[in-house]
């Protein structure tokens, strides 16, 4: 056995979408060694084969791969940088179905739009928004408003401008270069994701458990 | 039309005071309104379901249904086309976005562990929440049914 250590270092990524079934490290780390054949051959240890033929998330163990890199070549020895468990999600290829792509998103944008609208219709009547804007006018102006008056005029400018900067963004046109807001609740959604199937998979043998 | 001649008759002084009190009013609003709708969840959860990820082409969406539906409930400006159509997916559209957003309210989503905490609940989860969407079903068709509405 050779004395010198090659020391690789393992990150491996929360959750990685593969579509092939033999799942190499590769696919779910990135590996550095100084030593780039060691580097090469680690990187070409296969991990998993997935026996299924399902959409299913397989919950790993970064301990295995580790075992499995330290096999590789006896002077390897394995520092992890990344994540303790992680998540192979396998999705079986498949030619992509636009059209229906489409119409999901079409049925989510479509849900997006009303649902905005509703939800702004529903604020101004439960807070009564045309009755202030009368009472506003006539303290200002002393008298009482006929229709609808610059209050109601500056009020939806002011919404659309408010709503812009807080969306940072309007169609293909951005404020500055900070991800949105749905965008980082989209990532915020998705790391708990990855948290709760981690967390699912350690307590499978417990009686009572969330179903 | 009236409006326009309603600001031409009014001193500059109150015009100006109103004007900011419209535009401060609207900015606050739509960053308090629409902060509650992104934090709350629904868009995400919508998102990661169907599993489309085009998030600037539904936040666009959302500005549009934000600034739209607010002109026309503020100036009542008649629409007029598609009828029942129209209206039908309007109406669906929001049910399910109302659907979503309830749940996603701390009440239910985070009173729904405690009780099962409680009473040791083991299994069927699922019949509880089948059980919640029929009440909002059954309450909902009553209210507006029975005219509980005034």
């Amino acid at each position: 056995m050779s004395s010198k250590t090659n020391t690789v270092y393992l990150n491996l990524s929360e959750i990685t979408e593969v579509h092939e079934k033999d799942v190499f490290v590769k696919d779910v780390a990135t590996v550095y060694c100084s030593d780039t054949n060691i580097r090469n051959k680690c990187e070409c240890v296969k991990v998993k084969h997935i026996t299924g033929e399902r959409c299913e998330c397989y919950v790993e163990s970064a301990l295995d791969v580790i075992e499995k890199l330290e096999a590789v070549d006896p002077s390897v020895s394995v520092t992890n940088i990344g994540k303790v468990e992680y998540i192979i999600d396998y999705q079986p290829p498949m030619r992509p179905r636009y059209l229906w792509q489409w119409v999901k998103t079409l049925f989510v944008c479509v849900i997006c739009f009303c649902g905005a609208a509703f939800a702004i219709m529903t604020f101004n009547n439960d807070a009564n928004v045309r009755d202030v804007f009368q009472e506003l006018y006539w303290l200002i102006t002393g008298e009482e408003a006929q229709g609808t008056t610059i209050l109601e005029l500056t009020y939806s400018i002011g919404l659309a401008l408010g709503i812009v900067v807080f969306f940072n963004h309007f169609a293909k046109w951005k404020l500055s270069t900070d991800p949105t807001p749905l965008e980082v609740e989209m990532r915020l959604y998705e790391d708990n994701i990855s948290k709760t199937l981690i967390q699912n998979d350690g307590r499978k043998e417990q009686g009572i458990d969330i179903q | 039309m009236e409006t326009i001649v309603g600001i031409c008759q009014l001193p500059w002084w109150q015009l100006t005071a109103m004007g900011l009190l419209g535009l401060s009013a609207g900015g606050v609003i739509a960053a308090g309104v629409f902060a509650f709708l992104a934090i709350i969840g629904v868009f995400p959860r919508l998102m990661g379901k169907t599993g489309t990820k085009r998030i600037l082409l539904y936040e666009t969406l959302i500005i549009l249904g934000g600034i739209l539906g607010n002109v026309s409930d503020l100036y009542e400006i008649p629409i007029r086309i598609g009828g029942n159509v129209v209206l039908g997916i309007f109406g669906m559209a929001s049910g399910i976005f109302v659907g979503c957003l309830v749940m996603s309210l701390a009440e239910t989503l985070k009173a729904l562990p405690v009780i099962n905490r409680r009473i040791r609940l083991a299994v069927g989860l699922q019949y509880v929440i089948l059980s919640v969407a029929l009440g909002k079903l059954v309450g909902s068709l009553v209210y507006f049914v029975k005219g509980m509405c005034v």
